[in-house]
Parts: C-alpha cells; sequence; structure tokens
C-alpha cells in the first residue's frame, strides 16, 4: 500500500481563507458548508439560509469573484480562496451602487432573498455592464424572491447597471 | 450527520484511486458539491469519508487530441459555455450547458463530471454528449480505460464516484457543415426540463439527412432514438419527417417517467414535441454553403 492514509485523511480541517478582506483561519468539520461556516463560525448572518438544497439562492456568496451557493459548497474545499458576503459590500452611511438601486426601486420586500439577489446582481454587471431584460432574468434564475414577482427587481438591476457604470467612471 | 465523517483531498490521481481501493465502502467522491451536498445536508448520506478531487490536476482543462475534445470532469458548466475550443468545435454542448438549472451559482461550481456520476433523469447535457458520441476515461486500481458514455448509462449500479474516477470526457469534434440544437421544456427560467432533445443533423452527399436525436427527462435514461429513426428514414423515404418522429417517439419510449413535471402520458407525448421541435431547428441550422 503506497499511500499513507493517516497522512491523507483528517477529521477535521484547518481551513485558512479570506473573508471580506479579513484573512481567517479555523478547524472545522470535514461536513461543514460554506454557509453554516459563514453564519455560525463567523457570525455573518446577513448570507440568509432558506433551503439547504441549492433551491433558493438566499445564501449566495462569492468565491474569487464567481457567485455560489454557500449551502451546497463544503467550506473545506474553499481553502486559501477569498469569500466575499453581503457585509462586505457596502457600508451603511455609503451604500454599494447595486444597494443603492435595490432601494431606490424596491428591489425587495422582506428582503429574505436580497443578499443572493445582491450579490449576483453584481456578478452580471462585472461582466455584462449593459444587460438585456432577458440576461437579467436569466442571471437571476438561481435566486427565488416569494414577495416581489421579481418586476422591481429587475428593475432595480436596471438602475444598477446605469449606477454601477456611473461609479466606475467616476473611480476610473 | 455521521460526526466522525474523515476527508481526505488527495493531490495526485495514483493516490486518489489508492486511497479509493483501500477504503472500500464508505468512501464518496465529492468536487463541486451541488449533487451531493444537499443529501449531506438532510442526512440522507453519510459516508465515511469525503474525497474531495478537487486538487487533482489530472481533471483538469481542457485539451485538442487525436481523439477529439479532452475535457477534465473537474470543468465547470460555466467554463464549457464560455471555451473557445469547445464553443467553436462543440457548440452543442456549449448551449445545453446554459441551458442546466440553478442558475448562474450552479453554472460556477457544478461540474461536467458531476452532472455524468449523477445520472439524473432531468439533468441537461447527457442527451447532447451521447448525441455528440462523447467517451469518458475511468481510472481504478487497474488503470485507466476509455469506454463509451452510454456504456455507463446501461449499469444501473456504476462504481464511478465510490471505487472509480471519472477523469477526462473526450467528444469528437462536430462536423462543421452540420446543423445542431438542444429543445428544453421547462415551467421557469431555472428548472428542470419536463422534455429535452438534443439533435445533431447533417446533410449526406446524396442529399439524405443523417440524424442524431437523443430525448431526455422521459425515462430513467435519456433514449437515443438515432437508431431506429435511421432504419425508418432509409424504409419509408418519402413519409413527412415530423411523422417519422413521432413514430419512433411512440416505438422506442416504453418507459416513461411521472413526477411533478408531468405523468408519464404527458412526458412521453412532450418528448415527441421538443424532438421534433429540436430536428427543425437543427436541420434551419445547417449551412448550404
Ligand atoms: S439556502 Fe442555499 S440555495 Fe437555499
Ligand atoms: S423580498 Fe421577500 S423574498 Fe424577496
Amino acid at each position: 500500500m503506497a499511500v499513507d492514509m493517516q497522512e491523507l485523511v483528517e477529521d477535521s480541517v484547518l481551513l485558512q481563507c479570506r473573508v471580506n478582506e479579513t484573512p481567517c483561519e479555523e478547524f472545522i468539520h470535514p461536513t461543514t458548508s460554506l454557509l453554516d461556516f459563514l453564519r455560525e463560525n463567523l457570525l455573518l448572518t446577513g448570507t440568509h439560509m432558506g433551503c439547504m438544497t441549492g433551491h433558493c439562492g438566499a445564501c449566495t456568496v462569492m468565491v474569487d469573484g464567481s457567485i455560489v451557493k454557500s449551502c451546497i459548497t463544503l467550506a473545506a474545499s474553499v481553502q486559501r480562496k477569498k469569500i466575499s458576503t453581503i457585509e462586505g459590500l457596502g457600508e451603511k452611511e455609503s451604500l454599494h451602487p447595486v444597494q443603492a438601486a435595490f432601494c431606490e426601486e424596491s428591489g425587495f420586500q422582506c428582503a429574505y432573498c436580497a443578499p443572493g439577489m445582491l450579490l449576483s446582481t453584481v456578478e452580471l454587471l462585472n461582466e455584462t455592464p449593459d444587460p438585456s431584460d432577458a440576461e437579467i432574468r436569466s442571471a437571476l434564475s438561481g435566486n427565488l424572491c416569494r414577495c416581489t414577482g421579481y418586476q422591481s427587481i429587475v428593475r432595480a438591476v436596471r438602475t444598477a447597471a446605469k449606477l454601477y457604470t456611473a461609479d466606475k467612471e467616476t473611480q476610473e | 450527520m455521521n460526526l466522525r465523517m474523515q476527508y481526505a483531498r488527495p493531490r495526485k490521481l495514483d493516490q486518489a484511486t489508492e486511497l479509493l481501493d483501500a477504503l472500500g465502502t464508505g468512501a464518496m467522491v465529492i468536487a463541486g458539491g451541488q449533487e451531493l451536498m444537499p443529501y449531506l445536508n438532510y442526512g440522507r448520506i453519510s459516508p465515511s469519508i469525503f474525497m474531495d478531487i478537487s486538487g487533482l490536476a489530472e481533471l483538469e482543462g481542457i485539451e485538442e487530441t487525436a481523439q477529439g475534445i479532452s475535457i477534465g470532469a473537474l470543468t465547470v458548466h460555466r467554463q464549457i459555455q464560455i471555451n473557445p475550443v469547445i464553443n467553436s468545435a462543440l457548440p452543442l454542448l456549449s448551449f445545453a450547458a446554459a441551458q442546466i438549472g440553478g442558475g448562474r451559482q450552479v453554472h460556477n461550481r457544478g461540474t461536467i463530471g458531476g452532472n455524468i456520476v449523477a445520472m439524473h433523469a432531468l439533468y441537461d447535457i447527457a442527451p447532447a454528449l451521447i448525441a455528440l458520441r462523447a467517451q469518458i476515461e475511468v481510472a481504478g486500481n487497474q488503470g485507466l480505460r476509455t469506454v463509451p458514455l452510454t456504456e455507463l448509462l446501461v449499469e444501473t449500479d456504476h462504481d464511478l464516484g465510490t471505487k472509480t474516477l471519472l477523469t477526462r470526457i473526450v467528444i469528437p469534434a462536430m462536423d462543421p457543415a452540420s446543423g445542431w440544437a438542444y429543445e428544453k421544456l421547462k415551467i421557469t427560467e431555472g428548472s428542470y426540463g419536463s422534455a429535452n432533445a438534443a439533435a445533431i443533423v447533417l446533410r449526406k452527399p446524396d442529399g439524405d439527412l443523417q440524424v442524431d436525436l437523443v430525448v431526455g427527462a422521459v425515462a430513467e435514461q435519456p433514449v437515443d432514438l438515432t437508431g431506429p429513426l435511421s432504419e425508418r428514414l432509409r424504409d419509408n423515404p418519402d413519409t413527412d419527417l415530423d411523422e417519422q418522429i413521432d413514430a419512433v417517439c411512440q416505438a422506442v419510449i416504453t418507459d416513461p417517467i411521472s413526477d411533478q413535471r408531468g405523468h408519464a402520458e404527458y412526458r412521453k407525448a412532450m418528448a415527441c414535441v421538443v424532438a421534433k421541435r429540436a430536428v427543425a431547428a437543427a436541420i434551419k441550422k445547417i449551412k448550404t454553403s
């Protein structure tokens, strides 16, 4: 037997990653989902839990700039990656342009879906600064909302596209 | 939840296969986790060891080889949608990967290998892969072997992901003169299909059509209509194409499934509809130059 099993197999995993720019290092159980890691170990409860089956998208976060559903992402698999959650998006005093657009257009009612909707919108606008309605709906198809009927969300994304581009231009 | 569950993250393919071999039953391979995590979260699976294969470089990358395009099993759906090699050699696959349900989040994280190993009746891309005559590379303690994807589909309890590893998918490049389509009947943007169909149509030098046609989400396994359809076309050259597709669907889909998306009779009827639509759309796309 060439493989040293003792060396390969672990009971707990030392997870090292960056969450919203802050380095963190924690021993976790191998079955911990990224969602539980964020909410329970780091107490970042802005990321919501809706189903734990990958359907609702309330738990959406970014891993190295790409959105994932944190409930169906094994925490152990984000070793040395950069995680961004809703807590890292903007400040109360200076909202991220996507947050500002959702406020302006009432892009949420109860807002349970909002953390996921916002991060999905950020990824969409990073790739497609001026999306069509069809592109918006397709990009948000992994996020469910039980309140709005989606019309105000699509409107918010359209407004976000304008604010986000303007914001980027002033930064340049 | 099994509190004693362990975790392993091998760095080399031979380490991984030896470990799977040594562990016997109870090990489970995880990559993107899109299939397994929901089961894990609800306590439906409790492997003694999760083997995380995301560190295996042998399972990565997209290369052009003599046998065709070789796609690493860890390639995520999003990559299949946008990779220029796949876009130009296998446009049907890029298109089908964009239809996968669950949204961008799942496209960013779900792997082509995991999608195949899960062998879920409703999943997209299997019909396209079968129509494209994909081969899969499987690594086990006996080394590497290459088998047609369809061979895997007949084994209902394959040992991929527990005893062996799916390493790469090898697909011959499409004929640029062919037309292709993937049709999916779905309730919402991000949902599974109630019926889906992949078609590749090529006009032969004698003017006849060669049609590769596979329907999915209608039976436990995708149904390859290619053989029966070509026989019918040969025997009844003057009958309307739609009628022939209908007849073949009726004859070949013998065991349609029922679920929340509709009962068996409806599913079979819808499979006929998407099959005809896919072939018609593929014919329209044939390059006439
Ligand atoms: S909690 Fe993750 S998708 Fe619903
Ligand atoms: S605003 Fe309530 S779920 Fe979307």
